[in-house]
């Protein structure tokens, strides 16, 4: 029994070691690339001050193009928003943003009428990609706070890499691969933080226009809004066009809202809630035009 | 609980501990350890669960004291009619009672007699099919006088609710189990280090083989109308090696964990993908149930004795019992009589048996191998479609050989990168066993090194975020 104890116990070790020791450098490579945006706003964006930045989920990531509103305003931003991923990640992505010593203007929070209700905050499907930075205190609360359950993947990686990158294998582990080949490769956005979906023939149907009413009780848009008050940062809150909806906001005097839900013509929606190429260029046209109002 | 879950971790060195150290040389409360824990790993599902296999358990124990104590022939067949109609009634109410009133009146609408009839909601308790043939067992053997009943309830109840195969197999004969728990057990060193392999081997089956097969297959017979030929041949493909990997990694686990405990059980498969016929197939493929099956159905109607007519009509039982036995659906059975069809011409030229496990493969087997693989591909479709016209449409469009495109492999980066480690998985496990086949092993033989190598494949191929339950917990 001893002889088999030890043995287990000397095979455990080793393969801890080895299996925290690649997790550790799967890691590493990736936090060195500008594959997903937490890495790309690290390590492949020099400037330190911006106008603004559009921060969001897939709405935001895919209405503004911020090259566009470039050109036109004559100002410099950038979009941080990330697919799959609702205001806590958010809030979190501008914190980080924040913390690595950039500074902006003005924040266009790209919103959705259900989150920006939901009293309740959970780990978005892909806040595993700030993993990389989880010796960091700022993501490793994050995660604590988020994560519920027996084992925390995301929070004890800070102790045992292997557990956070085993668990996303897919997600982590082979684009670190790919990442240490292709160190600038960025995961489907521009050099300016921008994706667009293609321009396919979309299969909406047609139908009412119903309204949605939101409001504000979602605690990470509360610390956002706080946030954006401590760094004197203006904020406007920019809510993409959906499908057949009409957002309708509470009346505030705290913010600028833009609220798009209701000005894009059918054949330029991607799906019900995405624009497509042309429906990007459209919204941001008219963004512009609110924006220099 | 699952093995492949956080409380199993913590659940298997607890009991390892108290099993070795606490109640070391002390048989009877190893016994009533290994109850108490069995009945905790199958309560964390359901507790309700307990009620029935509790029943079950004090059925066939009382029965078969009975039994043992009369030697009138009419008590002993009432006592055997008791038990077979009290466990298969179970079994019968909890998996079959929804299908058989649906079928019903399926049957009489379709001759436009409307019938009005609820099913009932009810929930089908895991491994029932399990355990309950396992209990049968044992009260045919007392019956036949081939085994003594056993006095002690906990040594009884230990045997029917042994945690490492209690709810997916093997499905183990009293007369080589219960037998292991009157016996004194000593730690052996070299058993449990076989047992540890045999379990990383086995999580490797499930865990990247079997999980990262699910991810495709899933997607794919969802709607079976929407892919390409090509696409339902690879998801036709990776459902047999999501099905073996799931189940044959659950043997392999309940294998190793009872070696962990100094209990020995049945082989449950013997690389079954390198069969050269489906005879050999089913000498090959969950052995413990098809063994099962010929001693207390095949050989008790009289086997491949008789007029040919007669065998014919054994094999066709058998093999349309077994389908039943997966589940209450008629894929299942027409999957029993695919296989049935597959059998009967090997059994009619009496070439049934010329593919024994023992003998050797020549370079013309492979070719054999791979035309018994896609028939039992084949076979498969039956068995994880929908329905039966779902399997049929599925096997129209992937035959029509239209499109061989495999679009949905590449669509997105997600998608190729599992594919790849589907493919890398399946590969491994094929190459290795292949070894093992030509080296004419029942069970893997893992190294020291092969088995690190394995843990680490696990972590980092391992599906975990799409982590599925194991498919025959249904049955």
């Amino acid at each position: 029994m001893k002889k088999f104890l030890t043995k287990i116990a000397i095979y455990t070790f080793f393969i801890l070691l080895i299996g925290n020791g690649i997790a550790y450098l799967s890691l590493y490579v990736l936090g060195k690339s500008q594959l997903y945006k937490n890495q790309f706003v690290k390590n492949g964006v020099k400037e330190t001050h911006f106008d603004y930045v559009v921060l969001g989920s897939s709405t935001g990531l895919t209405t503004l193009d911020t090259k566009l509103i470039d050109k036109i305003l004559n100002t410099s931003g950038l979009n941080i928003s990330m697919d799959d991923t609702s205001l806590s990640s958010h809030y979190l992505m501008l914190q980080y943003f924040l913390s690595l010593g950039k500074s902006i203007d003005q924040l266009i929070l790209c919103v959705t009428p259900s989150d920006l209700q939901n009293p309740v905050n959970e780990l978005n499907n892909n806040d595993y990609r700030f993993l990389t930075e989880v010796q960091d205190t700022l993501i490793y609360n994050y995660y604590n706070r988020m994560e519920h359950g027996g084992l925390k993947v995301l929070t004890y990686s800070k102790f045992m890499p292997i557990l956070g990158v085993s668990y996303y294998n897919n997600e982590l582990f082979y684009p670190s691969m790919y990442a240490f080949l292709k160190p600038t490769k960025r995961n489907r956005f521009d050099d300016k933080g921008n994706y667009t979906y293609p321009q396919i023939e979309n299969r909406i149907e047609k139908g009412i226009v119903t309204n949605i009413e939101t409001s504000y009780l979602n605690p990470s848009f509360l610390k956002i809004k706080k946030l954006c008050k401590q760094k004197a940062i203006d904020l406007i809150v920019y809510q993409s066009p959906i499908h057949r909806k009409n957002v309708v906001f509470p009346n505030t005097d705290q913010f600028k809202i833009i609220n798009h839900s209701r000005i894009l013509p059918e054949d330029l929606f991607f799906d019900n809630i995405h624009v497509n190429s042309k429906g990007r260029t459209f919204c941001t046209l008219a963004f512009c035009k609110e924006l220099s109002k | 609980m699952l093995f492949n879950s956080i409380e199993f971790l913590l659940f298997l060195p607890t009991v390892f501990f108290l099993y070795w150290f606490v109640f070391k040389n002390q048989l009877r409360a190893q016994n009533v350890l290994l109850l108490v824990a069995s009945y905790i790993f199958y309560g964390w599902w359901d507790w309700r669960f307990l009620s029935l296999i509790i029943a079950s358990t004090f059925l066939d124990y009382f029965i078969a004291i009975q039994l043992g104590k009369t030697s009138i022939s009419k008590k002993r067949k009432l006592l055997l009619g008791i038990s077979l109609v009290g466990n298969l009634g179970m079994l019968g109410f909890f998996k079959y009672y929804n299908f058989f009133v649906a079928s019903w009146i399926e049957a009489w609408s379709s001759v436009g007699i409307t019938m009005e009839a609820s099913t009932l909601n009810i929930i089908l308790p895991v491994g029932i099919s399990f355990y309950t043939f396992q209990t049968l067992s044992y009260t045919i053997d007392v019956y036949r006088k081939e085994m003594k009943p056993t006095k002690s309830f906990i040594d009884f109840a230990a045997f029917v609710t042994f945690f490492p195969q209690l709810v997916a197999g093997p499905i183990e004969r009293a007369s080589h189990l219960l037998p292991q728990f009157y016996k004194n057990r000593t730690f052996e060193y070299q058993n449990a280090v076989d047992g540890v392999k045999l379990i990383i081997w086995g999580m490797f089956k499930k865990v990247v083989v079997a999980d990262n097969c699910a991810f495709f297959v899933n997607k794919i017979f969802e709607s079976p109308e929407t892919y390409s030929s090509g696409e339902l041949f690879v998801g036709m493909v990776f459902f047999a090696f999501q099905i073996y990997g799931d189940f044959s990694g659950y043997s392999d686990i309940a294998i190793g964990l009872s070696k962990l405990f100094g209990f020995d059980l049945m082989v449950n498969f013997k690389f079954p993908y390198f069969s050269r016929d489906i005879a050999e197939f089913w000498r090959r493929w969950h052995i413990s149930l098809s063994t099962w099956f010929r001693d207390y159905i095949y050989i008790p109607l009289g086997g491949s004795k008789g007029s040919q007519w007669f065998q014919i009509r054994n094999v066709m039982i058998i093999f349309l019992v077994s389908g039943f036995w997966h589940g209450a659906n008629w894929t299942y059975v027409v999957w029993g009589l695919f296989h049935a069809l597959m059998f009967l011409p090997l059994l009619l030229f009496n070439i049934n048996r010329s593919h024994l496990i023992t003998k050797s493969y020549g370079w013309l087997d492979f070719a054999k191998i791979g035309v018994t693989f896609l028939v039992v591909c084949i076979g498969w479709v039956f068995f994880r479609a929908d329905s039966i016209t779902d399997a049929f449409q599925y096997l129209a469009h992937m035959l029509e050989l239209k499109n061989l495109g495999l679009t949905l492999f590449y669509k997105t980066n997600a998608n190729l990168m599992i594919f790849g480690l589907s493919v890398l998985a399946v590969g491994i496990l094929s190459m290795q066993e292949l070894v093992w086949v030509i080296k004419k092993r029942e069970l893997p033989k893992i190294s020291a090194f092969g088995a690190l190598l394995l843990v680490l494949l696990i972590f980092f191929m391992g599906s975990f975020k799409n982590q599925m339950d194991f498919i025959y917990f249904q049955f």
